[in-house]
């Protein structure tokens, strides 16, 4: 299969990895953890430039010009806004092509990739729309072109230019609405990542101290070597003209991670729609991908001898994926109160239960510790014979 | 007599671990350490510290656990819940008696072959040096399986 090599790969660059940062602080080891870090990089930075950010016609440029020439460090932060944004972009694809490569994606875990996929659309928004509330005359060009983009989608076209645009022409009420999902946006991502964390029992939210500060680091070495700045307006000019599409060159103060479709809408000779199916393809590629290789579980899942189980819980509590649940076993003879249940939709057949079971009292079906103590027993049974 | 010079290893390792295919001869014993018996199960986490005691028991001069890298475990915690098991922080644990000179764990990637077998190659002879294991507490206290 193609994964398999893929995890070589990965396993290969790890390696490499581990001899740079040591096993303990491997950035590979928290791919999942790290865009945590730059959702608190940009939150943080983003409560400074909300303060000063005013969201109409006349003064978003002005403030942001504000921002960053008048504003002590207001540069510096924005900076760290603007790359703590790519970092985030980055580090999430790289998180996917970890979680993919490694084959940690589907049957059990289908519910953190779905959620996954949605966060990374979410993401993808969510930085475009601190593009647009810029407004420099480069700002406003991306913004034309996004609404021309949106107009061109069948359907709900329409509707979606006029609810970025929240009306059928630019107005005060545009950069407010900008605004609006600039920062309502990210409580969708909360819950988002609430689900994406439900089925896991100890997920890793954080990277350890060393890589924080090390990013950290990083963020604002960056940030002091190549500060954003912002572009001038035309002379004579107080508020950015609102003319027609510009040209690709004007906005190429954007990055592709998150203004690729608009760059590829302005080019020579692309069509709108070819565009969007190159934007839908992403996420529907990635929601499918799960379903298009063979299952390997096929239904098997740990099961629970219930002779066996005392109730003790420690199964319960090592599962990493909440499969295990203690129920109230009623009189069925025994002396204990409680039994596990194996939920088998949860279940990843890993025999982590097993290891910690000290009565026999689970088993996952491809390997039973009978099984594991007859081979040893018979390793050294004909040793000494 | 003290001599352990025909003792066993026997290793249980994460089946995503170190990758022995091409490495084994047919009864699972490595090609390079020809003492040395693998039984592969499905993830460290899997093994229970029972069944390092049964080896021991049973007569391998060593035994040991092989898990992936730490932080990298398929089933998110398998291989830290093992090391615990292995050092008396999680239940179940390995029996006190058991004599941790013979015991060994590694956590290395599917791609670290070479750094394993130069280990357990280590571990085999300091396992050779040291006096063959009698009858300890260990393995009176361990329920008789067999008669």
């Amino acid at each position: 299969m193609y994964t398999e090599s893929l995890q070589r790969a990965t396993l290969w660059i790890e390696r490499g990895l581990n001899k740079l940062f040591s096993q303990r602080y491997n950035p590979f080891y928290y791919h999942g953890a790290l865009p945590n870090f730059f959702i608190w990089a940009l939150f943080l930075s983003g409560l400074l430039l909300f303060a000063y950010y005013q969201p109409t016609l006349t003064n978003a440029y002005q403030s942001v010009h504000y921002i960053t020439f008048e504003l002590p460090f207001g540069n510096m932060f924005r900076s760290v806004h603007r790359y703590a944004s790519d970092g985030m972009m980055i580090f999430i694809i790289l998180h996917m092509l970890r979680v993919w490569f490694t084959d940690r994606y589907r049957e059990y875990r289908i519910l953190p990739w779905i959620t996954g996929v949605i966060l990374l659309t979410i993401t993808f928004v969510l930085g475009l729309s601190g593009y647009l509330m810029i407004w420099d005359p480069e700002s406003v060009t991306l913004a034309h072109i996004t609404f021309n983009l949106l107009q061109k989608l069948p359907v709900f076209g329409e509707g979606l230019a006029e609810f970025l645009m929240a009306g059928q022409v630019i107005t005060d009420y545009t950069l407010t609405r900008f605004l609006f999902l600039h920062l309502g946006i990210p409580l969708l991502m909360m819950f988002m990542l609430w689900l994406h964390y439900m089925r896991i029992t100890r997920p890793v939210s954080e990277p350890p101290l060393p890589l924080v500060v090390m990013l950290t680091g990083a963020l604002f070495l960056f940030s002091a070597a190549f500060p954003v700045g912002l572009n001038a307006l035309p002379p004579g000019q107080t508020v950015p003209i609102i003319a027609g599409p510009g040209s690709i060159s004007s906005m190429m103060e954007f990055d592709l991670l998150y203004a690729w479709p608009q760059y590829l809408a302005a080019a020579k000779g692309v069509p709108p729609v070819l565009v969007w199916l190159l934007l839908l393809a992403v996420p529907l590629g990635l929601l499918v991908l799960p379903y298009i290789q063979k299952k390997a579980l096929r239904g098997q899942y740990a099961q629970v001898v219930r002779e066996n189980c005392t109730g003790c819980s420690l199964c319960y509590h090592d599962c990493p994926y909440e499969a295990i649940t203690m129920v109230d076993r009623g009189n069925d003879g025994t002396r204990f109160k409680r039994l596990a249940i194996v939920d088998a939709g949860r279940c990843a057949n890993c025999g982590l239960c097993v290891g910690a079971c000290a009565f026999k009292a689970i088993e996952i079906p491809r390997r039973e510790t009978g099984t594991v103590l007859a081979e040893i027993e018979a390793a050294l049974a004909t040793s000494t014979s | 007599m003290t001599t352990t010079e025909n003792g066993k290893l026997i290793g249980i390792v994460c089946e995503r671990s170190v990758d022995f295919d091409g490495k084994l001869n047919d009864d699972g014993y490595m090609l390079d350490n020809p003492d040395v018996k693998i039984i592969r199960v499905p993830c460290s986490g899997h093994i229970q510290p029972i069944m390092l005691e049964t080896a021991l028991k049973n007569g391998a001069v060593g035994t040991f656990a092989l898990g992936c890298r730490m932080g990298d475990c398929h089933y998110r915690e398998g291989n830290k819940f093992c090391r615990e098991r292995l050092v008396g922080k999680r239940m179940p644990k390995l029996k006190p008696a058991v004599d941790k000179r013979r015991v060994q764990a590694y956590w290395l990637s599917a791609v670290e072959y070479d750094k394993l077998q130069a280990m357990v190659s280590e571990f085999s002879a300091d396992c050779r040096k040291m006096p063959a294991p009698e009858a300890k507490p260990a393995a009176a206290k361990a329920p008789a399986k067999k008669p």
